[in-house]
């Protein structure tokens, strides 16, 4: 489709859109190589890869030189980007988190990457395509992909007596949760499971109990229902049995204590990114495992992480350089180490099928093997704010300020306003 | 008054001299201040107006060219939403108690340091050394030591008996824990300020008033704070200001959270701003805040009438 749209538009004008060769030749010509900007947002372990990556492509050839920089988290990029954005100084190539895209999109801040890359996209998977595209036109690829993955302190389960491929059902991660949890002298010295209440394991939760999060039109929330109740009822009851901890700082904050916790083994099981595979496997002093998130009445996840995306704002060379490092960091030869290094999953069907994908530990093919049950997370321009009402909606609940009902109908009001945008 | 002083150094010289010259003299103090009114003008009135125009407008930085007129909408979307009605209940609790105890604690601190001499130096870098670091770190150091389960501060509590405190992760007590870190760092500056202040009482008062035989007590109320009233009044507007526009604890400590427990106006800005690109909204917050910030130095000039009388009139 992308492809047939470009064949016209190189039909019609060869001036404004470049065809392969024209695209080949100016940087040929060049005195020095093209540079541009790249932002990202991962840090630690998964941010020192990244940076051998594009050292790798900036040896690998002289026509683009990448210049990489750390930029904090997803919400602390998006928010620099905007500012940038604003000043004109916006970086060329940058990570955008997936729920993010349609309000990047919609202000028309992504460039059109139809004309460059040449039907290349067709090498992705298509589960990981459906937060790429706003009114038709490919304005991401994926990057950093993700589902959450249900992790196991696996010599903690074992020595518990319990199957240490973990639970399947909601039932039974509450009757593992209760078998890990220790006491000692009336207080909780180690939890059996921890999550942080946020949106994207309330989505997942959501999605396994057979709802939506929003309505088919994009109109309404959806989650003001025995769907979207079902989730806030689960963790409350665990809570309220002392089984489960909800760790305590606002948003990554608190996925930065359920990890330690993990590592400290003062908690067995946690739900976080596929992302976090790699740093939590060489931290911990046990058995790490990784499982499907348990199933409600189905299994069920979003996809997750950040996809990369192009500045409209950008030159048409830098552009042109922007697609050579984008299509170079996403190919099958990259993307295949980025995913056994970090645990990220990788974004190619090849590398999908390939032997060291096959031959690596089995952990790093859960999230793959998930796949079949993710959904893509809601494609809307207000999701970006909407997401977050939601968030502080559910913790009131899970803080005990109010009911499942009155939280979710508070934030199904607040969504009117915002979706009608 | 300035005119008659210029009048007084160059006269006009007749009623038949040139008239731009009569001119000339009469504007010439006001082109004296034009350099500094031409600052004020470009770097605190223009963006004070700017944000006023903003404010009437629905746009985003996202994209600069769709903005689009809305009149009195933005203002009226933040009266009618309760979160700002919790963000404008969280910002006034908070000010208070922080200029409360950290002016407080500052002034008794002041009068125990003014006494004892010798350890007067040690006492006093110590507690202002927390008003020379950065507010960040001292954020992630207090999130440290408030960590529900291994933080310094459960440590102690429990040491002594008493139960675990939620800190942070809670709503009830997310804000006081916000109050005790601004405190913390604002009482080192204030005690300093106060102990200038101190210092510049004349001492003949004191005997006097210890001739009298004045119980501790009256001479503190009927000398020491009278004789204080500037310096507690430059503290009242200055902590006021500071704690209104507090940001960086909130951004490094809490993001506003528990469920807005902690989320005050600057962050309130910051974040519909920044994260959810609603410059419109943002503008409009931020002209409720600076009539906020202006309403309330209004209200500490004003009250302020007595003491200033027995400064300026009273010797």
């Amino acid at each position: 489709m992308t492809l047939s749209v470009t064949a016209i538009f190189t039909g019609c004008s060869n001036q404004e859109v470049p065809s392969a060769a024209e695209g080949k030749q100016p940087a040929a010509e060049q005195k020095g190589p093209v540079e541009i900007d790249f932002w990202y947002a991962v840090g630690g372990h998964n941010g020192e890869v990244l940076e051998g990556l594009v050292k790798k492509f900036n040896e690998s050839q002289d026509e683009v030189e990448v210049k990489a920089s750390y930029q904090g988290d997803y919400y602390e990029n998006h928010s620099k980007v905007l500012a940038a954005v604003a000043a004109g100084n916006q970086p060329d190539v940058t990570m955008v988190e997936i729920g993010v895209i349609a309000a990047f999109a919609d202000a028309k801040v992504l460039a059109d990457l139809g004309p460059y890359t040449e039907g290349d996209e067709e090498k992705y998977i298509p589960g990981l395509m459906k937060n790429s595209y706003w009114n038709d036109k490919l304005v991401a690829v994926p990057f950093n992909r993700s589902t959450p993955l249900l992790y196991l302190n696996r010599d903690m389960l074992e020595k518990a007596g319990l199957d240490p491929k973990g639970p399947k059902t909601w039932e039974e991660l509450r009757q593992y949760s209760k078998a890990l949890t220790k006491q000692e002298g009336g207080k909780t010295v180690s939890f059996g499971f921890s999550t942080p209440i946020d949106i994207w394991f309330y989505e997942a939760l959501v999605f396994q109990s057979g709802g939506n999060i929003l309505s088919e039109d994009g109109k309404s929330l959806a989650i003001n229902s025995p769907e979207g109740k079902a989730p806030l009822e689960f963790w409350n009851a665990m809570i309220k049995e002392g089984i489960m901890k909800a760790p305590p700082g606002e948003k990554y904050n608190a996925w930065d204590v359920a990890k330690q916790d993990f590592i400290n083994e003062q908690v067995g099981m946690i739900f976080t990114s596929t992302g976090d595979l790699k740093g939590l496997k060489d931290n911990a002093k046990f058995n790490v495992g990784a499982a499907f998130l348990p199933a409600n009445k189905d299994f069920g996840v979003p996809t997750g992480g950040a996809n990369l995306v192009m500045l409209a704002k950008s030159s048409e060379e830098e552009k042109k350089a922007a697609w050579k490092f984008m299509k170079w960091i996403t190919e099958t030869e990259q993307t295949i180490p980025w995913s056994l290094e970090t645990g990220y999953m990788p974004v190619t069907q090849k590398a999908v099928e390939s032997d060291e994908m096959k031959a690596a530990d089995p952990n790093f093919r859960v999230a793959l093997d998930q796949l079949q049950y993710a959904k893509p997370r809601p494609m809307v321009p207000g999701y970006k704010e909407l997401q977050e009402v939601i968030m502080t909606e559910i913790q009131r609940n899970v803080l005990g300020q109010a009911t499942p009902d009155e939280a979710l109908s508070a934030a199904a009001e607040k969504a009117q306003k915002l979706l009608k945008k | 008054m300035w005119k008659e002083i210029a009048l007084k150094r160059y006269p006009i010289r007749s009623k038949t001299g040139i008239p731009s010259q009569q001119l000339i003299e009469k504007f010439r103090p006001y082109l004296y201040v034009v350099p500094a009114l031409a600052f004020f003008t470009l770097f605190f009135f223009y963006p004070i107006a700017y944000m006023v125009y903003l404010s009437f407008y629905d746009w985003s930085l996202l994209d600069l060219s769709a903005m689009e007129w809305v009149g009195l909408e933005n203002f009226q979307a933040l009266f009618t939403d309760n979160d700002f009605y919790q963000v404008l209940s969280n910002t006034f609790i908070f000010t208070v108690f922080t200029v409360a105890l950290g002016m407080g604690i500052a002034f008794f601190l002041a009068l125990w340091l003014n006494q004892r001499a010798k350890i007067y130096g040690v006492v006093q870098a110590a507690i202002f050394t927390p008003h020379i670091i950065s507010l960040v770190s001292i954020a992630m150091l207090w999130m440290w030591l408030m960590d529900p389960q291994y933080g310094l501060l459960n440590a102690i509590l429990e040491w002594f008996g008493l139960p675990a405190y939620s800190w942070l992760a809670d709503t009830k007590s997310a804000l006081a824990s916000l109050v005790l870190v601004s405190v913390w760092k604002v009482v080192g500056y204030n005690t300093l300020v106060f102990i200038a202040g101190l210092q510049s009482i004349p001492k003949y008062l004191y005997e006097a008033a210890a001739l009298d035989r004045s119980p501790a007590w009256k001479t503190l109320w009927k000398i020491t704070i009278p004789m204080l009233s500037p310096t507690l009044f430059f503290l009242l507007i200055i902590n006021t200001i500071s704690s209104f526009q507090v940001f960086d604890t909130i951004y490094v400590m809490t993001q506003g959270g528990p469920v807005n427990s902690t989320n005050m106006l600057v962050f309130y800005i910051y974040e519909q701003g920044m994260d959810f690109y609603n410059g419109g909204i943002a503008s409009a917050a931020s002209v409720v805040e600076k009539v906020e910030v202006l309403l309330s130095c209004f209200d500490s000039f004003c009250n302020s009438d007595f003491y200033w009388m027995f400064q300026s009139g009273g010797s």
